[in-house]
């Protein structure tokens, strides 16, 4: 029951991204869909994603978006969407009918179930099988930190010609 | 199979198609960004249905660890896009944007 309510709250949020005129009401909606999405990580038994999720994810990036709306002043400018708005709950009908067909058809055509084979607990795949990718995501890293560095730098150039 | 696997999957699925529905029709730039990041919890919701139907949470997580950076760092250099698009073009808009155009 509870997943249930959690899931259809992150639905629910998401439809309301959809339809909100501010951006602020948007990046808060965001951060829920997150924090719903954390307490569902939670529930089944995954919690080191779930920290992350609630503090990256429902923390940083929400801060990052009500910093950009401020910088770009623009939360209340008006939804600019090539369909108009109140078409949204047919759309969402829609995707919920392509949903079901989608679950029938996995429910039909994938096993009920399949023989466990863990690879270990979290520390051991991430330290031991995976150490190989630390250095991928050092890189990615690295380059988003040099990626704002330069968009920035550029920022300053055209303040010394000025 | 079981019954919360196919709730995660069938939310996720929707979550995806909320995030491309607003990349398809939003013009303005943060929107886009925000429905990227409406996919991104869809597909964390797939690889979660996935790590519980194989009853492989450690490996799932460990993925989801690799994911959550990289949204993270997708959703910094999109926003400080953004910023400089509004500084160059005053807007938001992506139809001003035109000028990327090669």
């Amino acid at each position: 029951m509870l997943l249930w309510v959690l899931l259809g709250l992150m639905v629910l949020l998401s439809i309301g991204c959809c339809i909100f005129k501010d951006l602020l009401y948007v990046a808060i909606s965001l951060a829920t869909i997150s924090g719903v999405l954390a307490l569902v990580l939670f529930l089944f038994g995954a919690n080191i994603a779930g920290v992350f999720e609630l503090s990256v994810c429902a923390g940083l990036i929400t801060v990052l978006f009500i910093a950009t709306v401020s910088l770009t002043k623009d939360s209340d400018q008006k939804v600019e969407t090539r369909l108009p708005v109140y078409f949204v709950p047919l759309i969402i009908l829609i995707f919920i009918g392509i949903d079901y067909f989608v679950i029938q058809w996995v429910a039909h055509s994938m096993p009920a179930s399949v023989v466990p084979q863990p690879s270990g607990t979290f520390q051991r795949v991430f330290w031991e099988l995976r150490s190989a990718d630390m250095l991928g995501q050092i890189g990615l890293i690295g380059a988003g930190v040099f990626g704002i560095l330069a968009l920035f730098r550029v920022k300053a150039k055209e303040k010394k010609h000025e | 199979m079981n019954k919360e696997i196919l709730l995660l999957l069938s939310c996720g699925i929707l979550l995806v198609m909320t995030g491309v529905y607003m990349l398809v029709l939003y013009r303005n730039l943060l929107r886009l960004i925000i429905g990227v990041e409406i996919v991104a919890k869809g597909v964390t919701l797939i690889f979660l249905s996935a790590g519980v139907y194989r009853q492989d949470i450690g490996f799932i997580q460990s993925l989801l660890v690799t994911f959550i950076i990289v949204e993270t760092v997708l959703a910094a250099i999109m926003l400080a896009l953004a910023v400089r698009a509004q500084k160059i073009h005053g807007s938001l808009d992506i139809r001003n944007l035109s000028k990327l155009r090669g």
